[in-house]
């Protein structure tokens, strides 16, 4: 009988996704995790049955955490700029609280992985902000536009915002730190770019 | 928080299957077998990792078979 202690097993997630934004899909194997975890091989051969099913486990998990984080008091009949504050909130919320999990869905995202990663999963998610878009859409809130139109412009200057703090720096090496007036002050903007 | 969980029926190997020629060949050695459920090698990994989901089959029985073929196999620990 062996033990199964939840807490191994978030400490092997976490250090996953540490070892996978440090070295890359490519430089991530089993034996290093268990090495930096301090457990055997063995112990992550038995919750996982390879590589990819470990990679793709953690994932899905991750995603589903990320969507819940993403929809939480949000809903897609929301009036246009109530529904894109929420949507700021949530995502600011939920890359403070985990800082790391853009780098890791970003290596995914250019990875083999991405077809089974994105295949029917968080479509949920994905209907709510595709029904919000529709929505302001139809009632005339926005102009009409492709969706990868309206991506960019409601939340890349959020995800740019972002990026300059985690890194602590902006354009060629400026020290900066984002605040909530910085934040606040980009959505009025965008708001703006945004609205009929 | 712990669980007891019985994990016996996963059996663990190390072993030189390393290609997927090498892969190919356990197919026909282990597909066959009833005894077992699933299989599967880790590729990717340098322990070459054989992992074996079998309720009635022993390790020393899988060893044996492994090193019948010309692999090295043994528990993985």
């Amino acid at each position: 009988m062996r033990v199964r202690n939840s807490d191994k097993v978030q400490l092997v997630k976490q250090t996953a996704i540490e070892l996978i934004v440090k070295d890359g899909l490519e430089g991530f194997s089993m034996n290093k995790l268990a090495k930096a975890c301090n457990i055997s091989v063995a112990t992550l051969y038995i919750y996982y049955k390879d590589r990819d099913d470990l990679i793709l486990k953690i994932a899905m998990e991750e995603g589903t955490v990320m969507a819940e984080a993403m929809i939480k008091d949000f809903n897609p009949d929301m009036p246009f700029e109530d529904g894109l504050r929420r949507q700021w909130l949530n995502r600011y919320a939920y890359i403070k609280d985990k800082p790391q999990i853009n780098s890791f869905f970003e290596q995914l995202r250019t990875s083999s992985y991405q077809e089974e990663f994105l295949a029917g999963f968080l479509t949920e998610f994905k209907v709510t902000m595709s029904k919000f878009m529709h929505n302001i859409i139809d009632r005339g809130e926005i102009e009409v536009m492709p969706f990868e139109v309206y991506w960019s412009i409601a939340f890349s200057p959020l995800y740019n915002l972002i990026r300059f703090d985690n890194e602590g720096k902006s354009m060629g090496g400026k020290p900066f730190k984002l605040t909530d007036e910085m934040l606040w002050q980009a959505f009025e903007l965008v708001v703006k770019a945004l609205k009929k | 928080m712990n669980t007891i969980e019985n994990f016996d029926h996963i059996l663990l190997f190390k072993t030189n299957v390393n290609c997927d020629a090498d892969k190919l060949l356990l197919h026909t050695v282990l597909d066959a077998n009833p005894d077992i459920q699933c299989w599967n090698v880790d590729l990717d990994d340098e322990d070459c990792v054989l992992r074996i989901v079998s309720y009635t089959i022993s390790h020393p029985q899988i060893i044996e078979l492994m090193n019948n073929h010309g692999y090295y196999c043994c528990e993985l620990t």
